[in-house]
């Protein structure tokens, strides 16, 4: 299952390594023998293999891989956005395998956190309003307007965005439309947050401000973060890498 | 159109809802039309299809032949004008009769001159020549239909027998019979056996050669004061009510016009500023500004066109012979004709504002995308 | 749903155009509505306002008032039935009539002369006296005030106006309110052919104690099928052009709805196109499909509101330009109603077709899509 490669690091990269866990509880994500199957006529297409992944709660992991290796697949997943055509899938404890659409919409609602590579912010909206949409979506039962309005004006802070909350995303910077984003993936206070490239249309001093904001962040929160890259300051920063290349997770 | 077609075929919907909804206006227009036209020529298809050129009411009747009485002082005077090849006395009322089993209301018109008064053509049968005979309408009678005027108090009914039928001849949007006055004459006294001398409604009049029939009403009025004389064609223009239907459905067509250049530009403004970032792209990898503009005008007539077919068909279906309230709707090539060109000129119109801002696409802007 | 609002209130142009669009519609429905209404009110005001529940026609009438004759002895006949609590004579005329003041006058006024016994609504319970009436208020609008006289008919016979009552018009003509007497000695001296006896009348209004089509029967059994009753509704909708006027109406106001129904359609479509990314987004962090179109459809509705707001000003505008008498218009507070409910279906409606592809945006898209 698991090959040596050329790093020197001999433990095994599906595993979480023993330093650097901060959390206790369930892990924050586990995959067994999770595929990901596409079927067009005779032919097959195997978009992700993965025998096993599992992260621990607070851990940051690099996802790295060549382009169409199955990083999205694999986020995808994770997220609760795709179902896996076989394996077990939990976050944060709870199966989410054979959720139904709707469940996993409530799922991604509370307790996972995306932040994309490009496109995140609703460009109508300020980028306080950006931050409580998500509570807004969750319908007159679990709303809880005041609390909402509380944690996003601390993320905010947190995040140095006090003076630019009422801001419009065209009247954000890059970087600081990431953070904006990265709040809002915080907004739920989510057992996982994906990441896909969110250094990668930024400066290098951006970018490394951010992947600092990032990793005190989550590492403030014990939160666990998936952080799809190419970027070394990221691999640096994180708590180990994945290496995942045609659908199968190299070690 | 390589690019034209291609767009409309990955967004069908899009382009068949503009396309339906050009569809539904247009035959809204035509149906309409055909209402309006439907409802004047029942109204007063009698009078505009008559033979008699020249029709001379008393004023007192307000351009309607049963509201009218012309006096024999009134005839003595009009028949007393230079200019008049022939003055026919001519009497019109609605009676209760009966055809087969069915009653109903008809209009019968009695002239004492057959070539006045009379529809001036024919769909079928032949003219009445004896009394007792008559003319119908044909969306009411057919040639052989024995007419019985149903009689009142202890009269004896009178029966008329259709003997040739015409096309829009019917008054005030009833049956209408066209026979002689001794016939009329026979069917009042049916109705009302005591009734005493039976009025005469109007004059019909056929000018001499060359002489003009307007001119002629208008020596009519000065011979005779109380005398409303009038050409057939204005007779029927002004026949109560009628100019209130056109007065309507010149607003309400105007609405309909409006509401075309409207959707068609909010359409196509809509999707060229989506593709904004396409055609910059295009016209930087060397399109000329002719192709992208020819395309965006070839997307607005293909979708015009196929709009103007749709409601041009749904008009088709529903004039096909069918009666609405009574009224004969007719399809009518030339209306057609005149208001796809017009919807077509409506909808160009429309899209000139997505025409102008596909010109001012400048290609350099390819260079500097917007970032996110 | 907030989030539908604040893209309303935040990006207001692209939605303008569309509600341009629709108001022109809303004008549309009101103007069809408000001319249907004002025919029919012309036409049927004059039995709307009988204060009473049938109207006794002879049979041979064919529901037409002015080829009715009742004589004495039926209205005995009718009289003497069960459940009739009360008869009144009615009888009309219609005739040109030309200012007191101008009998040569070469234009004519088109009016309807109605005698009566049992007061409609509005006028006094004992009719006016010989020679006088009271006209319905569409009359000022030729210039006559009260103490005015006309001429009526031919004849010339002179009448004065000694008052004016709302809402009483008979088959789109002025009417003219007056006794019986005035109205038989009117028809006589214009009309010779259609003389009444001073007892006869052309037809009965009837005021019942019990069911009304109970006792209509009972009338039409007891006059031995000389008399065709009906309820006064029955004979509104048998009077010339009232039932093909609103049937064609209607249909005219269905397509038109029909073609607002399209266009909120084709908006929304196009609008929906342009918010897969958003979309995507928004599923991703948790949005359901039913919360997305739900918003859609709260901005459909509310484009629908607005124009039909918008609508409805601009046909009270367009009613007050029209001056009065010259085209029948009438808005009334139930078309209104009507209208704005036909906009707000057919905007929920026309959103249908952009529900498909709500429900098929892919949340999984908004990973690794370049915007």
């Amino acid at each position: 299952m698991t090959s040596t490669d050329q790093t020197s690091d001999p433990s095994d990269a599906s595993e979480p390594s023993s330093a650097g866990t901060t959390g206790s509880g369930p892990s924050a994500l586990r995959m067994v023998d999770v595929r990901k199957v596409y079927r067009s006529g005779d032919d097959e297409v195997v978009a992700l293999d993965c025998d096993r992944l599992i992260v621990d709660p607070g851990e940051i992991v690099a996802l790295v891989g060549p382009s169409g290796s199955g990083k999205t697949t694999l986020c995808s997943i994770a997220g609760g956005l795709l179902q896996a055509t076989e394996g077990v899938v939990e976050v944060d404890g709870r199966d989410i395998t054979d959720l139904s659409p709707s469940e996993l919409t409530d799922f991604r609602r509370t307790a996972v956190g995306f932040v994309f590579q490009t496109v995140n912010l609703v460009p109508f909206l300020t980028a306080r309003e950006n931050l409580l949409v998500v509570d807004e979506l969750g319908g007159r039962r679990n709303r809880d307007g005041r609390k909402a309005k509380e944690r996003a004006d601390q993320l905010l802070e947190e995040l140095g965005l006090t003076d630019r909350a009422g801001n419009l995303p065209a009247a954000l910077s890059g970087g600081q439309r990431q953070r904006v984003a990265i709040g809002r993936a915080l907004m739920n206070d989510p057992a996982l947050v994906l990441f896909d490239e969110p250094t990668s249309a930024l400066d290098s001093k951006l970018g490394d401000q951010v992947v600092r904001l990032i990793r005190d962040e989550m590492k403030a929160r014990g939160t666990s973060s998936i952080i799809v890259t190419h970027d070394d300051r990221i691999t640096h920063y994180a708590d180990r890498t994945v290496h995942i290349e045609d659908g199968r997770i190299a070690s | 159109m390589f690019l034209a077609f291609n767009e409309i075929r990955r967004g069908p919907v899009r382009f068949s809802l503009l396309a339906l909804a050009i569809g539904l206006l247009l035959f809204l227009v035509l149906f309409q039309q055909a209402i309006q036209n439907g409802l004047i020529t029942s109204f007063v298809g009698a009078l505009r299809n008559q033979s008699a050129p020249v029709i001379v009411y008393s004023l007192d009747g307000q351009r309607t032949l049963q509201g009218s009485t012309i006096s024999e002082e009134v005839e003595a005077s009009i028949r007393s004008v230079d200019g008049i090849d022939a003055a026919a006395r001519v009497d019109q009322a609605t009676f209760t009769v009966r055809v087969d089993d069915e009653t109903s209301d008809a209009s019968i018109l009695g002239t004492e001159d057959p070539s006045l008064g009379r529809p001036a053509e024919l769909s079928g049968g032949r003219a009445p020549e004896a009394e007792g005979e008559a003319i119908g309408s044909d969306t009411d009678f057919a040639v052989g239909d024995e007419v019985t005027v149903v009689a009142g108090g202890d009269a004896d009914p009178i029966t008329i027998e259709v003997v040739g039928v015409a096309r829009d001849v019917q008054l005030s949007v009833e049956p209408t019979l066209f026979t002689d006055l001794a016939t009329y004459e026979a069917a009042v006294r049916a109705v009302n056996p005591r009734a005493p001398t039976v009025p005469v409604n109007a004059i019909f009049v056929r000018p001499a050669d060359g002489v003009d029939p307007s001119e002629l009403a208008d020596r009519i009025n000065e011979a005779a004061p109380d005398a409303d004389a009038v050409t057939r064609e204005v007779a029927a223009d002004t026949a109560p009510g009628v100019a209130q239907v056109r007065q309507s459905f010149q607003i309400i067509f105007a609405l309909y016009a409006m509401v075309v250049p409207l959707v068609t530009g909010l359409f196509f403004l809509i999707i060229t500023l989506q593709k904004a970032r396409s055609l910059t792209l295009l016209r930087a990898m060397g399109a000329r500004t002719g192709t992208l503009a020819g395309a965006l005008v070839t997307q607005v007539v293909a979708v015009t066109v196929a709009g103007i077919v749709a409601g041009v068909g749904l008009y088709a279906l529903v004039t096909g012979g069918a009666q609405i309230g009574g009224l004969t709707l007719r399809f009518d090539p030339t209306l057609v004709a005149v208001w796809a060109a017009g919807f077509l000129l409506l909808a160009v119109v429309g899209s000139l504002a997505s025409l102008r801002r596909v010109l001012r696409i400048d290609p350099i802007d390819a260079t500097t995308g917007p970032g996110t | 749903m907030k989030l539908a609002l604040k893209e309303l209130r935040r990006r207001p142009g692209r939605f303008i155009a569309a509600t341009a669009v629709l108001t022109v519609l809303a004008v549309l429905l009101m103007f069809l509505g408000g001319l249907l209404d004002g025919l029919l009110a012309g036409s049927t005001g004059a039995y709307r306002a009988q204060r009473a529940e049938l109207i006794v026609y002879s049979s041979t009438a064919r529901e037409s008032l002015i080829r009715s004759r009742v004589d004495a002895a039926l209205r005995d006949a009718v009289d003497a039935t069960d459940g009739v609590e009360a008869t009144g004579g009615l009888g009309t005329v219609q005739l040109g009539a030309r200012p007191g003041d101008d009998p040569e006058s070469r234009d004519l006024i088109s009016i309807a002369l109605l005698g009566y016994e049992l007061a409609p609504r509005g006028l006094p319970d004992e009719p006016p006296a010989e020679g006088e009436v009271i006209a319905d208020s569409t009359l000022e609008a030729e210039g006559i005030e009260e103490g005015d006289t006309l001429l009526l008919g031919p004849a010339r016979r002179e009448v004065t106006v000694t008052g004016f009552v709302d809402d009483t018009g008979y088959s789109g003509q002025i009417s003219l309110w007056g006794s019986l007497d005035t109205w038989r000695s009117v028809t006589a001296d214009n009309r010779p052919d259609r003389t009444f006896a001073d007892d006869a009348v052309a037809a009965l209004v009837v005021r019942v104690d019990g069911d009304a089509s109970e006792v209509a029967d009972r009338i039409d059994g007891a006059t031995d099928g000389a008399t065709n009753t009906l309820t006064i509704d029955e004979a509104i909708e048998a009077l010339p052009g009232v039932s093909q006027q609103r049937s064609t109406f209607n249909q005219i106001i269905g397509v038109t709805a029909a073609i607002a129904l399209v266009v909120v359609g084709l908006f929304f479509a196009l609008i929906t196109v342009e918010r897969t990314s958003l979309y995507g987004i928004l599923k991703a962090i948790g949005a359901s499909s039913a919360t997305l179109f739900g918003g859609v459809l709260l901005q459909a509705v509310l484009l629908a509101l607005l124009a039909s707001a918008l609508g409805s000003l601009a046909a009270l505008g367009l009613d007050a330009l029209i001056p009065p008498g010259s085209l029948p218009f009438d808005i009334t507070p139930s078309r209104l109603t009507t209208n704005v409910a036909l906009m707000v279906v057919a905007a929920v409606a026309g959103c249908a077709f952009s529900l498909r592809r709500v429900l098929r945006i892919d949340p999984a898209a908004a990973i690794g899509a370049a915007s």
